[in-house]
């Protein structure tokens, strides 16, 4: 299958902590954002039901401390996005789920270049 | 993929904030709520029990802010139309608290008021609405005035308990003429299982008060079980033999093999309860209708076809979404886990025959695949 280069914008209209924006990439809604100075893009599907996840909320991962209960701990390695309908949890990074790693969004290869935003398009 | 009109069992809509609903209180109750008090008295009596990650899907957030589900034109752009929705069953958001209000008077004024409203704001916006004649169940004779009252309005579709208010399944004596109410204006009985939140008279689910929204929303499908059996085990649909009650938001996937049980137990214990005199399993299928949502979601598709094959659910089940909340299932998904050839029966002519002439649509309508 042919891969293309699709250009979103600049790389200064997505800004740090300011969520997913939502673009067009070959027909499809694709989420872009920006975590730890890198640049991601998750298509705007859930798995689950076909949900907005990129509408969702962008947040770190809680986690427990020791498997205590009653603790609650943050990660602030794992970029978490939630979807807007059911909340199912998935890292930015890879699109996989929390809490199964077969489980995913769709994920596409990010390409800065010339301060702009290419998305790889299969 | 079915391409035919849908019917929505439950759609819910609410106000943008109590003000909606203050005009519609008597002018005592008016006062009662604003006066002596820097804010006026809440009238929804939201449970502590809260999802952590909020109620609502956040893409239905409407354009000029409120509350997802309070604006007419969301609800159209995001549902009604781009899904075919020929009717969509109006069954409250905050106002199903209400009903929770331990002063039973105040209950059934403000249960009053959002029905009012409801006749007032949303049911002559679009044809395809349906209205439910929501209702407080601590003074049962409250209850029945109210079905009385609004009963031959033709665009209430069914009576809407959302709260056990007294402590007891809802199929105890007490209850009864609220059934028989009812009856007497041809309109069903819809459980909104969801809501066995109380208002906090009584614990959502068995064997005490949970800790975690997850433990509470897990077991939804308790509330709705106790009140199926309790139905069935008073003699309700013995003492009212044209009765149908929809259960909403119970789930389906544990019905088959309660079923099962209950008809077991029943044969060995019908002693205590002679005057039913028929297997649960055969009232459940003559007087009981379930919305698909929420549709447990089986590891694979075939399972869950399966599962649901065991109780005939394709004459059983009514199609709703439960939009706008975190909880909701999407038109589509539910079209894809189901065999094609129920679809028209799902959703289409099950809400049809459950409700009759009052979705103003024919059964004979034709649906095309």
């Amino acid at each position: 299958m042919v891969s293309m280069l699709v250009d979103v914008g600049a790389l200064e209209d997505f800004r740090e902590g300011s969520g997913f924006r939502i673009v067009s990439v070959k027909g499809q809604e694709v989420g872009i954002v920006r975590w730890k100075g890198q640049v991601y893009a998750l298509r705007n599907y859930c798995p689950h039901q076909g949900g907005p996840v990129c509408r969702g909320t962008l947040g770190v991962r809680l986690v427990g401390g020791d498997g205590k209960p009653g603790v609650i701990e943050i990660d602030p390695e794992t970029p978490i996005i939630a979807c807007a309908w059911h909340r199912w949890e998935f890292d930015i990074r890879t699109g996989t789920a929390v809490w199964d790693t077969r489980y995913r969004v769709q994920t596409y290869s990010v390409v800065i270049k010339n301060d702009r935003v290419l998305v790889e398009a299969r | 993929m079915y391409s035919g009109p849908v019917i929505d069992c439950d759609v819910h809509h609410g106000s943008r904030s109590q003000e909606d609903l203050l005009p519609y209180l008597p002018k005592g109750w008016q006062e009662y709520v604003k006066g002596r008090r820097p804010n006026p008295l809440p009238l929804f009596t939201v449970g502590v029990l809260q999802n952590p990650q909020g109620f609502m899907r956040q893409d239905a957030v409407p354009p000029n802010g409120g509350r997802p589900g309070s604006d007419y034109e969301t609800t159209k752009a995001q549902l009604l139309d781009p899904y075919n929705i020929a009717r969509a069953i109006l069954t409250y958001e905050d106002e199903l608290f209400m009903t929770g209000w331990p002063n039973p008077y105040f209950a059934a004024e403000v249960v009053r008021a959002a029905n009012d409203w409801t006749i007032d704001h949303w049911l002559p916006k679009d044809d395809r609405l349906c209205g439910s004649i929501l209702i407080s169940n601590h003074l049962p004779e409250l209850a029945v005035k109210e079905i009385r009252r609004l009963g031959s309005h033709p665009r209430m579709v069914q009576v809407l308990i959302s709260t056990n208010a007294l402590g007891h399944p809802l199929g105890h004596p007490l209850f009864h003429p609220i059934y028989e109410a009812a009856v007497e204006v041809g309109l069903p009985v819809a459980i909104h299982g969801a809501s066995t939140l109380t208002g906090g008279i009584v614990s959502p689910i068995a064997h005490g008060y949970p800790n975690f929204y997850l433990e509470y929303h897990a077991l939804t499908p308790q509330g709705s079980m106790t009140h199926l059996v309790s139905l069935i085990a008073n003699g309700v649909f013995d003492k009212y033999p044209s009765l149908r009650i929809m259960l909403l938001e119970a789930g389906v996937a544990w019905v088959p093999a309660f079923l099962w049980r209950f008809d077991s137990e029943y044969k060995g214990l019908r002693r205590e309860v002679p005057w039913v005199k028929r297997l649960p399993s055969e009232y459940f299928h003559q007087h009981v209708r379930m919305t698909t949502q929420p549709f447990e979601l089986s590891p694979k598709r075939e399972q869950m076809i399966e599962l649901l094959s065991f109780f005939d659910a394709q004459d059983i089940l009514v199609f709703s979404t439960d939009y706008p909340h975190w909880d909701s299932d999407a038109v589509t998904h539910i079209m894809k886990r189901l065999p094609e050839s129920w679809l028209p029966k799902i959703f289409w002519e099950n809400a049809v025959e459950a409700y009759g002439e009052r979705l103003r649509v024919s059964a004979s309508t034709t649906v095309a695949q």
